[in-house]
């Protein structure tokens, strides 16, 4: 006959201190990455990076409106394009204002729309993330309770599923429509884009932001860019507007005005 | 010894077993949550309409049976159709665009048993805009009518730059949908026509100088209590609420109610362009419906349409009096 | 193919009338900017595509001519977001489908790159119909009155 074994009390105590301990714990788990941050640094206009050199705004702006030089942050330094795809980017390159998406405030997708040079706010809770940017007043939302999901309809913003790994937020990104940039050097994709984007703290007011860009169709392997994201310290810092469809109109539409030549549209590729 | 043991037993079962037992779902920092993804489709009319004179509530029976009216006529009038009508109706045709399969309609009121979503002034109508405030927006409407120079003559919305269903929220054709996520410093807002969003800090902080106006406004919000109220001003021109001017205050009190409700309640106070301040209140409905991406601009065609439209009118040496539908035409005589 | 078509739901007049306030119905914008009463049409033609894109999807319908030549149609519809919601796409504004579209042509009158229509009515072979046409009542909110949002 089997000994009736009793739980003693004072395992109990301990059963349910342990228990309260550990719930405490694993609330406190992830990284707090609330806040407003920025990308600073020149990967909008050129991720492998290069000299300084005019634009096509020069001519108006002067020096204000030029393009700065800056390091790559392509690690091996350069895209693996295609021959095919690199042929492609190079035609886009040659005259890229009147080609590229964020010219006309299309919005930027990902990475590109981290790295646009205004600030973003992460408004972050267990369930989702939600990441509103400056620029263009664009935003995305994270799900951190769909794992294994995908967008219903492509979309430019394209549709994020986030896990934690220790202290980094994954990013999951599919389904982004096929016409954004990387940047401003016709960095173009196909439709079968996937981007993986960490984040990871480094110390208080910093992130260390990865994305690795995947996509058969143009290049020959996937590939990673890195940089620091910066936290705005200055007191009462906040997220501004920057709503650029009234800035876009005018180099998209400028030749339907009354008085124009409507056969000498400024961009190309319009709608 | 055995009852000390039972107790403490029962006591690690309750606490690791009971969930949030609070009607209302709490953030971790003991505020309520208005997390989630919120419709906010509803046919309760903004203003008490005659019928309902000195009615404030509904029954639920009234309620019902005005849903099930709503339901039958449509279904009713579905029925009746029957045969495409042989001819079209012109102008008239146009005027309009899509049919219901198109539209989000609202089929139930917005369940406070109301008469009219505005509460205040208490006979449920929206206070007269000044006759000063009608020439100050006049420009912007009658600019809409005439063959347009350039897309700025075009309405904000036309040209995706902000939707039609934002600050205020209010049940529209489509898109009747928001979702927010909340930390403990800020709640974000975002609506999903043209996505407008708001990331409103809980501390009161912040300002601009009154000349800095934004489409969106500049948002603060504060907890009083279980409301997040929510201060807006610095609109754009043409952008306020409810055809308000540059000196609006536009509040915002967000409480939520149980799991499924969130009431939505806002106060415009702009003396030079309403009578007084007036007050409105709606009941929004927890969804588990997806918050889509609404990428506008990025495939606005109907404006170069519209515009391409103008210039060849131009070179026709043609003129157009329907840049405007004709209901428009009407309510501005 | 069925000319009994059976509808999707009702005429404005009856919405307007039901609410008793006005509707905000219809479009991020008027489409009496875009499209002209005076330049009604009807076609026969299969749809080829269609554009899920905001603010407005768009159905395109190819037009086999009797000369054999093809004219290209695009009509602009609702947006995708509602279409996801009600299940649209899989029941109705399927590729391949035959229709007759009536409607009305755009102001600017020029098929470049394809003719632009309001699809009044779209009649399916499944005798379903997208009614996009009037009784035209009602007050529509659509932005451009700012008193009305």
């Amino acid at each position: 006959m089997a000994k009736r074994r009793a739980i003693s009390t004072t395992a109990l105590c301990w059963l349910f201190l342990a228990s309260t301990v550990l719930c405490g714990l694993a609330a406190a788990e992830e990284p707090d990455l609330n806040g407003l941050w920025q990308a600073v640094g020149t990967a909008h206009w050129n991720l492998e990076g290069g000299h300084a050199e005019k634009g096509p705004a020069t001519i108006v702006l002067g020096a204000l409106g030029a393009i700065p030089a800056g390091h790559s942050y392509v690690e091996g330094g350069t895209i693996p394009y295609t021959d095919e795809a690199r042929a492609q980017r190079e035609e886009y390159r040659s005259e890229w204002n009147l080609w590229d998406p964020v010219v006309k405030c299309f919005i930027p997708g990902f990475p590109r729309q981290t790295y646009m040079p205004l600030p973003f706010h992460i408004v972050q809770s267990e369930e989702k993330i939600f990441i509103a940017y400056e620029w263009g007043s664009n935003s995305r939302i994270i799900h951190l309770d769909r794992p294994g999901t995908r967008g219903e309809l492509p979309s430019w913003m394209g549709y994020s599923v986030g896990r934690w790994e220790g202290d980094t937020l994954v990013v999951e990104v599919t389904d982004q429509m096929p016409d954004t940039w990387l940047d401003a050097t016709g960095t173009w994709h196909s439709d079968q884009l996937k981007v993986t984007e960490r984040y990871t703290p480094m110390g208080a007011n910093h992130i260390e932001y990865e994305a690795t860009i995947e996509d058969p169709q143009v290049f020959t392997r996937p590939w990673t860019i890195k940089m620091p994201l910066y936290r705005r310290m200055e007191e009462g810092a906040r997220l501004l507007e920057y709503k650029c469809v009234p800035f876009a109109e005018d180099a998209m539409w400028s030749h339907l005005r009354r008085g124009a030549d409507r056969t000498k549209p400024v961009l190309k590729n319009l709608y | 010894m055995m009852r000390t043991k039972t107790l403490l037993l029962t006591m690690m079962v309750v606490l690791i077993a009971a969930p949030a037992t609070a009607e209302v779902p709490m953030k971790p920092w003991g505020k309520p949550s208005l997390q989630g993804n919120w419709d906010f489709k509803n046919a309760t009319p903004m203003n008490r309409p005659e019928r309902w004179k000195d009615k404030e509530f509904l029954t639920e029976e009234e309620v019902a049976e005005y849903q099930r009216g709503i339901v039958d006529r449509r279904a009713a009038a579905a029925a009746n159709e029957g045969e495409l009508r042989e001819g079209l109706d012109g102008q008239a045709d146009v005027d309009v665009g899509y049919n219901s399969g198109f539209l989000e309609l609202a089929t139930q009121l917005d369940g406070s048993l109301r008469t009219s979503l505005v509460v205040d002034p208490p006979n449920g109508r929206m206070p007269a805009m000044k006759a000063s405030a009608r020439e100050r927006n006049k420009p912007y409407v009658d600019m809409q009518g005439v063959s347009p120079d350039g897309p700025e003559m075009r309405s904000l919305t036309d040209r995706c730059i902000i939707g039609f269903n934002n600050n205020p929220m209010r049940s529209g054709a489509y898109n009747n949908i928001m979702q927010v996520v909340q930390s403990e410093s800020h709640v974000a807002i975002q609506v999903e026509m043209v996505n407008d969003h708001r990331v409103i800090p809980t501390d009161g902080s912040g300002s601009v100088a009154a000349t800095t106006r934004f489409f969106k406004g500049f948002s603060t919000g504060t907890w009083k209590g279980d409301t997040f109220v929510v201060t807006t001003t610095n609109f754009k021109q043409f952008a306020a609420p409810s055809g308000t001017g540059d000196n609006v205050v536009f509040t915002e009190r967000f409480t939520r109610l149980d799991e499924d409700t969130l009431q939505y309640e806002y106060t415009i106070d702009d003396p030079e362009t309403y009578e007084a301040p007036f007050t409105v209140r709606q009941q929004f409905r927890r969804t588990d419906d997806n918050v889509y991406e609404y990428a506008c601009h990025e495939a606005n065609y109907s404006l170069p349409l519209v515009l391409r439209a103008a210039r060849k009118l131009d070179e026709a040496g043609g003129s157009d009096e329907n840049w405007m539908p004709s209901w428009h035409k009407r309510a501005r005589q | 193919m069925a000319r009994t078509a059976r509808r999707f739901v009702t005429t404005f007049a009856a919405i307007a009338v039901l609410v008793g306030a006005p509707l905000a119905v219809n479009a991020h914008h008027a489409f009496s900017s875009e499209f002209d009463a005076n330049r009604p049409f009807t076609i026969e033609g299969t749809v080829v595509k269609v554009e899920w894109v905001n603010p407005h999807s768009w159905i395109h319908v190819d037009v086999t001519k009797e000369d054999g030549t093809t004219e290209s149609w695009m009509m602009e519809g609702g947006t995708p977001n509602t279409l996801l919601r009600r299940g649209i796409s899989r029941t109705v504004l399927a590729v391949g489908s035959e229709v007759i579209v009536r409607g009305y042509q755009s102001k600017d009158p020029d098929c470049v790159p394809k003719c632009r229509g309001s699809g009044r009515d779209i009649t399916f072979a499944n005798g379903e119909s997208l009614f996009m046409g009037s009784s035209g009542t009602g007050a529509p909110r659509d932005g451009s009155d700012p008193r009305e949002r």
